[in-house]
């Protein structure tokens, strides 16, 4: 009996280590090569991988090997092609808005390359850059930032959609919004940017104090808010790319976007790594991606395509899956069709604050988050003792002065812990004036 | 002492040397560097305990550890007793369950919670359909989820220790305390606990070093502000903020030297006091009491509510693994097989991957293993304490440190980092004491006659290891192979750092499914495959007749 087990699990251990031969037997076919890295989602990575596979095969007879690593958010890519210092371990530069192709191409980390089909793709749309005009990067897929929110989850909690960047700092949504770190996701960093943009920067810096004490958390990338989003566990997420409602409620999750009043467009482009080791194959895989072929893999990757000849009724007819879902989506036949208004956008004032903007937002917002928070509480809470004790007709000209010190010191300086002092000075000059 | 020991000793040195004390050295003198110049010194060292995010991130480390503790002792100590003490049916069944937890891998845990105890999970759902509750309850987003999600899964370690502790106490000692007069609680709190206080020590300091080598569970549950998740993020978020990357390698190494203090403290503790009887007469089953029925009601319900916590993970894997869109519904209504058919068919590189590393890493475990166990029982080698030692810490070794540094260590200079086989190498570097510890007790239980009697025949050594020797051990190897290989299997915390485009392996696939993307059937299927790989793995091992604690505790220790 003993001997009988102790054979079967010998067996048993064999047969695991018979499963390895295959791997230790040589690939005796040479294919080509071609490495991508970038932030773009994985069903993007998984759709062209199978169609440039299938292009690859039938132009050249032969297999064409191809490793995707993502190693995180738009800045984490941007920082893993940095680290690689000119002998990159990938050709391509796949995804990523302007502000992050700009700065690979200030620190010279990619190579001009006009694809065919590049003429395809608008130079500009509503005053936002789509291409580059030296041929650096091109967009392959445009998106706008837009917010996300559950129908689903907010109906149950009897609230409204909120419709503006301002609606979101009300109370009512407090503890119900998600969102990133700029250093995560390159969405978030763009959402930072447009607020600066629009509203100015120390508007913007308010706010975004504000917004971080009505979140329930700080989420891990911007897919990771699209997942909390979608299954319902906070029902509104800020800074999302446009194309993830589409994605989700193809996945059957009861989401809808929002495109908040100040937004701009993302033009997600790709770009030829300088040094690229397999640069012949690269240049192949970019001139199929602005292909009609390509395009519908783009599309079938859950992101909207950016040639100008592209309509999702006649693709639907061709039964490209997705095109049903985008049509519905954007309510419109074309991604460039769409009616929408941008911010004016300085991309050139964007690339050159990147890493400083990311800087500040993790410094002085997201690493105080407690004492951010237990600051504005407090405030609040002595705020409306100042405005019950008005109501009872008492002097509270002093109070007052300094609980709006409190609040300016919270707001415009981010000195939290003074703000909180204010509001405490406040509060005891209630008692005794 | 014969030359031939000495040069395997020399050989297996270098080996740790090469593999274990030149990448972590590394590590180390990485962390005095100061960014920006060539400079070294004690400076980011400085800066970490004067700033005050760091210092707070410490804070609620250790905070998270004293809670963990707590919570696994108030849970496992009366758990342990009634496993080891009262006589009742279904105790191999309760005790395989509530153990479980040891091989299965802990980020299974914390999806499968969130799925089932999550804001519009299935508990909040089925509450708020019968009307007990109108909003949803945060049953797990904040400490009190990390410290109930860790403490699910660091509870076996305490149960083990101390059920093996109340088994193995002489009951003379306990029944002199009864003729005094000293009964029940008194007995307990004075007598018996205190007899157990190694076998707690061993599991509670591994339990309380969890929370230093745990990144993945915070992130996962948004709670950053812990030390291995802010070492993680500092080093994989940021690859040219040479700063931050210094900083989170020095909360790895304040980490890492946590760990080791507190290992070596509670192994001096122990060492320190003695805690042996002089007389021999404990049974094998130890002192068994048949409880009240009172009692025994109470000790069924409280069993079989951390068993039922228990077998929440494979459940609501499974139900997620074999469904779609499974939201705001408290059970899924989609079934599929899509999930498996994604894995299995569109992308078997993973699971490929996994066994690939596992099985090579399994390799040189037993290549180094065996010989390591051969010269630490059987010769006199001068330093085989010291291998043994070094070998041990790795227990108490968080493995984002491994991770780490095997990527300064070998990226430059020695370029192994650029090649698969660092996958393997590292897996086996982390894993290094568990096919050992199994190895050394088979080799303790060999008697030394069986092989001088084949050497006096004239076989010489090494016909003598594989003609009597190695067919003797191979029960114990059988099952440090086993268990080595389920380690193996779910290790992430060193893989992550490693991995390169085409390397991922199961773990790994969960984790970016999960986070990146809408994916978290596939991710639930992945676990739900690791789950089943490691249960029939399980079975070959209490088959061969090892057991699970054994395997994983190393018997050597009794």
């Amino acid at each position: 009996m003993r001997r009988g087990i102790l054979m079967t699990s010998m067996i048993a251990v064999l047969a695991i280590a018979l499963l390895f031969i295959p791997v230790f037997s040589p690939v005796v076919k040479a294919a080509d090569k071609i490495g991508w890295v970038g932030p773009v989602y994985k069903e993007l990575s998984a759709s062209l991988t199978k169609g440039f596979k299938a292009h690859y095969k039938k132009t050249y007879g032969k297999d064409v090997d191809i490793t995707f690593v993502r190693p995180g958010g738009w800045p984490v890519c941007l920082d893993k092609v940095r680290a690689w210092g000119g002998k990159p371990d990938a050709d391509i530069f796949l995804g990523a808005g302007a502000p992050a192709h700009e700065v690979l191409r200030q620190e010279g980390l990619i190579v001009p390359y006009k694809p065919e089909g590049w003429q395809k793709v608008p130079a500009d749309w509503h005053g936002m850059k789509v291409k580059d005009k030296d041929d650096y990067w091109t967009c392959f897929a445009p998106w706008i930032v837009t917010n996300l929110y559950n129908e689903k989850v907010l109906k149950k909690l009897r609230l409204p959609p909120p419709k503006t960047w301002h609606d979101l700092l009300n109370p009512i949504y407090r503890g119900n919004i998600v969102h990133t770190l700029p250093y995560a996701s390159g969405t978030m960093h763009e959402t930072i940017e447009i607020l600066m943009q629009a509203f100015g920067e120390e508007e913007a810096w308010r706010y975004l104090r504000l917004l971080a004490a009505q979140l329930a958390r700080f989420s891990t990338g911007s897919t990771d808010t699209t997942q909390l989003v979608a299954r319902g566990e906070v029902p509104i997420g800020v800074a999302q790319p446009q194309m993830n409602a589409m994605a989700a409620r193809k996945d059957g999750f009861p989401v809808r976007d929002l495109l908040p009043e100040k937004t701009i467009l993302v033009p997600e482009a790709v770009a030829l790594l300088k040094g690229a080791p397999n640069e012949a194959t690269g240049k192949i895989f970019l001139d199929w991606l602005f292909s009609p072929d390509g395009q519908k893999y783009v599309l079938e990757g859950r992101y909207f395509a950016a040639s100008d000849d592209v309509k999702f009724d006649a693709w639907e007819k061709e039964g490209v899956e997705m095109a049903t879902h985008a049509k519905k989506a954007l309510g419109a036949n074309s991604f460039w069709e769409l009616e929408v208004e941008f911010i004016e956008y300085d991309l050139d004032l964007a690339t050159k604050r990147w890493d400083e903007v990311n800087k500040k937002y993790e410094y002085e917002i997201y690493r105080k988050w407690g004492e951010l928070k237990s600051s504005l509480f407090l405030i609040e809470e002595v705020e409306g003792e100042v405005a019950a004790a008005k109501d009872q007709k008492m002097d509270v000209a002093k109070a007052d002065g300094k609980i709006k010190e409190a609040r300016r010191l919270f707001e415009i300086d981010g000195d939290y812990a003074a703000a909180r002092l204010a509001a405490s000075k406040a509060r005891a000059l209630l008692v005794a004036p | 002492m014969s030359r031939g020991n000495v040069i395997l000793a020399a050989l297996l040195w270098a080996i740790i040397a090469f593999f274990v004390l030149y990448p972590l050295s590394i590590l180390v003198l990485e962390s005095f560097k100061i960014s920006g110049t060539d400079n070294w010194g004690l400076n980011n060292y400085v800066e970490f305990f004067r700033d005050t995010y760091y210092l707070k991130t410490f804070g609620n480390t250790l905070l998270l550890s004293t809670l963990l503790l707590l919570t696994t002792t108030i849970f496992g100590v009366p758990l342990a007793y009634i496993l080891a003490r009262y006589r009742h049916r279904g105790k191999t069944v309760f005790t395989a369950l509530i153990l479980l937890p040891i091989v299965l891998p802990a980020f299974a845990g914390v999806f499968a919670f969130i799925i089932f105890f999550g804001k519009y999970g299935t508990l909040n759902l089925l509450l708020m359909d019968i009307g007990i509750i109108e909003e949803p309850v945060n049953f797990i987003y904040g400490l009190h989820g990390l410290v109930f999600i860790q403490a699910l899964h660091m509870l076996p370690f305490i149960v083990l220790g101390l059920s093996a502790g109340f088994t193995n106490i002489d009951p003379s000692f306990e029944e002199a305390a009864e003729v005094e007069g000293a009964s029940g609680f008194r007995r307990f709190f004075t007598i018996t606990l205190p007899l157990c206080t190694p076998s707690y020590l061993a599991g509670a300091v591994l339990v309380f070093l969890w929370p230093f080598t745990d990144w993945l569970t915070p992130l996962i549950l948004g709670q950053v502000d812990f030390l291995p998740s802010v070492s993680y993020i500092n080093i994989s978020y940021h690859f040219t903020d040479v700063h931050r990357k210094y900083m989170g390698i020095v909360a790895t190494v304040v980490s890492a030297v946590v760990c080791i203090s507190l290992f070596l403290l509670a192994r001096w503790w122990v060492e320190k006091r003695k805690y042996t009887g002089l007389s021999k007469g404990t049974t094998s089953e130890g002192r068994v009491v048949e409880p009240s029925p009172f009692v025994r009601l109470g000790a069924y319900v409280f069993m079989a509510f951390i068993a039922v916590l228990v077998l929440l993970i494979p459940i609501v894997l499974g139900l997620s693994a074999f469904s779609r869109r499974w939201v705001f519904e408290p059970f899924p209504t989609y079934w599929t097989l899509e999930n498996f058919r994604l894995i299995l068919l569109e992308s078997p590189g993973l699971v490929k991957n996994s066994f690939l590393f596992s099985g090579i890493a399994l390799l040189f475990g037993i290549a180094f293993g065996l010989p390591a166990a051969y010269l630490i029982v059987r010769t006199r080698v001068p330093g085989k304490d010291a291998l043994d030692f070094v070998i041990t810490l790795m227990l108490a070794f968080p493995g984002i440190a491994v991770g780490v540094s095997y990527l300064l260590a070998f990226w430059q200079g020695i370029p192994l980092a650029t090649h698969w086989i660092i996958m393997p190498l590292a897996l086996f570097a982390r894993r290094l004491p568990y096919f050992l510890r199994m190895a050394h007790s088979s080799y303790l239980q060999l008697d030394p006659s069986l092989e001088e009697a084949s050497e006096v025949s004239g076989a010489g050594k090494i016909r003598t290891f594989f003609s009597i020797s190695l067919p003797l051990l191979l029960k114990g190897v059988l099952v440090g192979v086993v268990m080595f290989f389920i380690m193996a299997f779910q290790e992430i915390s060193t893989a992550i750092f490693l991995y390169r485009g085409g390397w991922e392996t199961l773990p790994i696939g969960i984790y970016l499914n999960w986070h990146r993307g809408m994916e978290f059937g596939i991710a639930a299927a992945m676990a739900f495959l690791m789950i089943v790989i490691t249960f029939i793995l399980l079975m070959i091992i209490s088959r061969i007749g090892g057991g699970v604690l054994k395997a994983a505790w190393g018997a050597g220790e009794n």
